[in-house]
């Protein structure tokens, strides 16, 4: 037990210490319809992971935002376990055959009013897996998108800039 | 001395009706009707003590028209390969399975079935695997008549679950859309008061045709698509990629390079393995270790991205070297992260070490017996935490391995925690190797350019050893320098039926900690 508020006390704070600028990426400017439609949620946002075939990293990155030096929910962020707790639905990966109707079943399950956020080049316009006999499309052809936040994966910090724009004015 | 192929030969002499090295691979084609016996001869007998490590198809249409299928053993201390390959000609679309006595060709022969329309006669369970239910009879995409880019239609269908019937036993089924954010899978529990007497595993909800997608590439443009089979294996996955069409080219790489590659692997291997340790301490709510770790991996991701510009290392690899150098200074760097990092390790170590409801939590959970990780050719942390002592990195070193003489970590327990203390121990064995690389490697070039093309038909394999364990490619040339078909084998794919049987005799709340202490990938499965 000692050795694990030792442990605890020697490390310092490390929520915050990410580069807010180390790519090229252009910040992302969310839409005044999304924003408008983001207002109920700009104190307390809960969102719900969904994975249509993506390559898993887009997924890494968003267990990264819930570490501690993200650490998400500091701005009122938090990740739910369902869809039916969920303000935001955030998808990632190109649409699979296979996971389409899973995909709309969600969709209907999450209450309204909810946004959709597409994450990743391939949620955006099925990035390299374009015209494959397995890929139905980009999310927009199944569900309406409010948000895109490009990258292949986003860093972590991109991420939460785009959340942060839009819940601001 | 006679090799153990040699021996093989010598066993079924007559009966081969082609031996051939492909690359330094030695060849057999053999008669469909000789198949089972010799297959059963490299698995049982003593001295091969043959294991299947890869299974697959090759439609050789336009050029002849046959289908090919190809055995790839791994023979007695997982050093040498052999394969044999048997025809399909004109319209025969039958091979016999050998599932019944070689557990591993269970899903390769299904995958088969549903990418070629072969059928492997004899086979215990022919339900589809890939091909979901509401894909339309007769859909065999990997034939080459098949267009990559007409998308599927649905029809109606239904999937059925082996099922357990009895008084008391039900049903839990789980996904695709679990509640943690991971990626779609389903599992379905037969269950009778809490322990579980049968897990089915339904994957293959992320099919994106990968495959497919490599045959309309040219052999020295696949690279970023092999990046992005799975995320967490960025580097394993884009290595093996430009290691088989390296041989295919006949490149050279240079020593820089190679020692260069070693550097990312390691780098990728640590992230993970950080990641993994703190994930399996969170599943059993220790969540102290479970936040540190998260610090430590984030460290690692961040040096990554000073490092080469990406998080996840892409785009550091390429065909015939890296496209990525590394200055004095920035090794340097590297190293002196390395050496913050390793005590800050070591310390939560010895607090997990001692932490006496962890460890009770992690023992004897999710036991795999060293006999069923053989039967099954359990690969990764997942066969070295059974007793296995496979790691290709010492086994069949590919890149610099060879001048590295990597110490493979082994547990013999295989429970959770040995999955846990194996990844615990290549931690350190990583950060080892890239000191040791840092003080080995000299100035040079880092990429040559192919300057020859290959010839259509001709193949390579190759094998790395990822952070999840051993991925294979198998890289055929077509026309032009394009790629005529490219196999991939993701450690997951071997993996994900033997997590069926480690479960067994659990109660379903410990399921997600077994699962994690796999951790395997459903992108790198499904394909």
């Amino acid at each position: 037990m000692f050795k694990m508020i030792k442990k605890s006390l020697k490390t310092a704070t490390v929520t915050g210490q990410y580069p807010v600028n180390s790519g090229d990426a252009q910040p992302v400017q969310c839409t005044a319809e999304a924003k408008r439609k983001a207002k109920p949620f700009r104190k307390s946002l809960t969102i719900r992971e969904v994975d249509t075939g993506s390559c898993n990293a887009c997924e890494m990155e968003i267990n990264a935002l819930a570490n501690s030096v993200y650490d998400v929910e500091r701005f009122g962020v938090h990740i739910a376990a369902s869809p039916r707790h969920a303000d935001a639905l955030v998808i990632t990966g190109p649409v699979t055959v296979n996971m389409e109707s899973a995909l709309k079943d969600v969709f209907k399950t999450t209450p309204d009013p909810k946004l959709v956020i597409a994450l990743g080049d391939c949620a955006i316009n099925c990035g390299i897996f374009k015209g494959s006999y397995g890929v139905t499309g980009p999310v927009d052809r199944h569900v309406p998108v409010d948000v895109r936040i490009p990258g292949c994966p986003p860093r972590p910090a991109e991420i939460l800039q785009a959340l942060d724009d839009l819940r601001k004015d | 001395m006679e090799t153990l192929f040699e021996k093989f030969t010598g066993q079924f002499e007559g009966k081969i009706l082609n031996v051939r090295r492909c690359h330094g691979i030695p060849v057999a084609n053999v008669a469909k009707e000789d198949l089972s016996a010799m297959t059963r001869f490299i698995h049982h007998d003593k001295a091969m003590h043959g294991t299947l490590s890869l299974l697959w198809a090759v439609d050789h249409r336009p050029r002849d028209d046959r289908y090919e299928l190809l055995y790839l053993f791994t023979l007695r201390g997982y050093q040498d390969w052999m394969v044999l390959t048997i025809d399909l000609r004109g319209d025969d679309r039958v091979f016999p399975s050998i599932t019944s006595f070689i557990h591993a060709a269970q899903w390769y022969e299904r995958e088969i079935r549903d990418m070629f329309g072969l059928i492997a006669q004899g086979h215990p369970d022919l339900r589809r695997l890939v091909r979901h239910e509401h894909w339309p009879k007769g859909t065999h995409p990997l034939r080459k008549t098949y267009p990559w880019d007409t998308v599927l239609t649905r029809e109606q269908g239904e999937y059925s679950f082996r099922r357990i019937e009895g008084e008391g036993v039900f049903e839990v089924a789980v996904g695709p859309i679990h509640a943690g954010v991971i990626e779609p899978g389903h599992f379905r529990f037969s269950v009778a008061g809490e322990p579980v007497m049968q897990l089915e595993v339904r994957h293959f909800w992320k099919h994106r045709g990968v495959e497919k997608l490599f045959e309309q590439k040219f052999l020295t443009e696949g690279v970023t698509l092999s990046e992005r089979i799975s995320g967490d294996t960025t580097v394993g996955h884009a290595l093996a990629y430009c290691e088989a069409v390296e041989t295919l080219l006949g490149l050279e790489v240079p020593v820089r390079a190679k020692y260069l590659r070693c550097v990312f692997l390691e780098l990728e291997r640590l992230h993970n393995h950080l990641g993994d340790v703190g994930a399996i301490c969170n599943d059993v709510a220790f969540a102290l270790a479970h936040a540190h770790c998260g610090r430590m991996k984030e460290r690692m991701m961040q040096l990554n991205d000073r490092l080469t510009g990406s998080r996840f290392l892409r785009g550091v690899m390429g065909v015939g070297g890296t496209q990525v150098d590394l200055d004095p200074q920035q090794f340097a760097q590297l190293v002196g992260e390395l050496d913050t990092i390793e005590p800050d390790f070591t310390e939560l170590e010895n607090i997990l070490a001692v932490n006496a409801s962890l460890n009770d939590r992690l023992e004897t959970t999710g036991l795999l017996k060293a006999r069923t990780a053989w039967d099954h050719a359990a690969l990764g942390y997942v066969a070295r935490a059974s007793g296995m002592d496979r790691d290709l990195r010492f086994d069949r070193p590919f890149a610099a391995y060879d001048l590295l003489n990597v110490k493979v970590a082994r547990y013999q327990e295989g429970d959770v925690r040995a999955r846990m203390r194996v990844r615990i121990d290549e931690i350190h064995e990583s950060m080892r190797l890239i000191r040791q690389i840092r003080s080995d490697i000299r100035p040079g070039p880092i990429r040559v350019e192919p300057t020859t093309m290959p010839q259509a038909g001709d193949w390579a394999l190759s094998a790395v050893e990822g952070w999840r364990g051993e991925i294979l490619y198998f890289v055929m040339a077509g026309e032009d320098g394009r790629i005529h078909r490219c196999k991939v084998r993701d450690p997951s794919f071997v993996n994900w039926p033997i997590i069926q049987l480690a479960v067994l005799g659990n109660i379903i709340p410990d399921f997600p900690l077994i699962n994690k202490s796999f951790n395997l990938s459903y992108a790198g499965n499904d394909l």
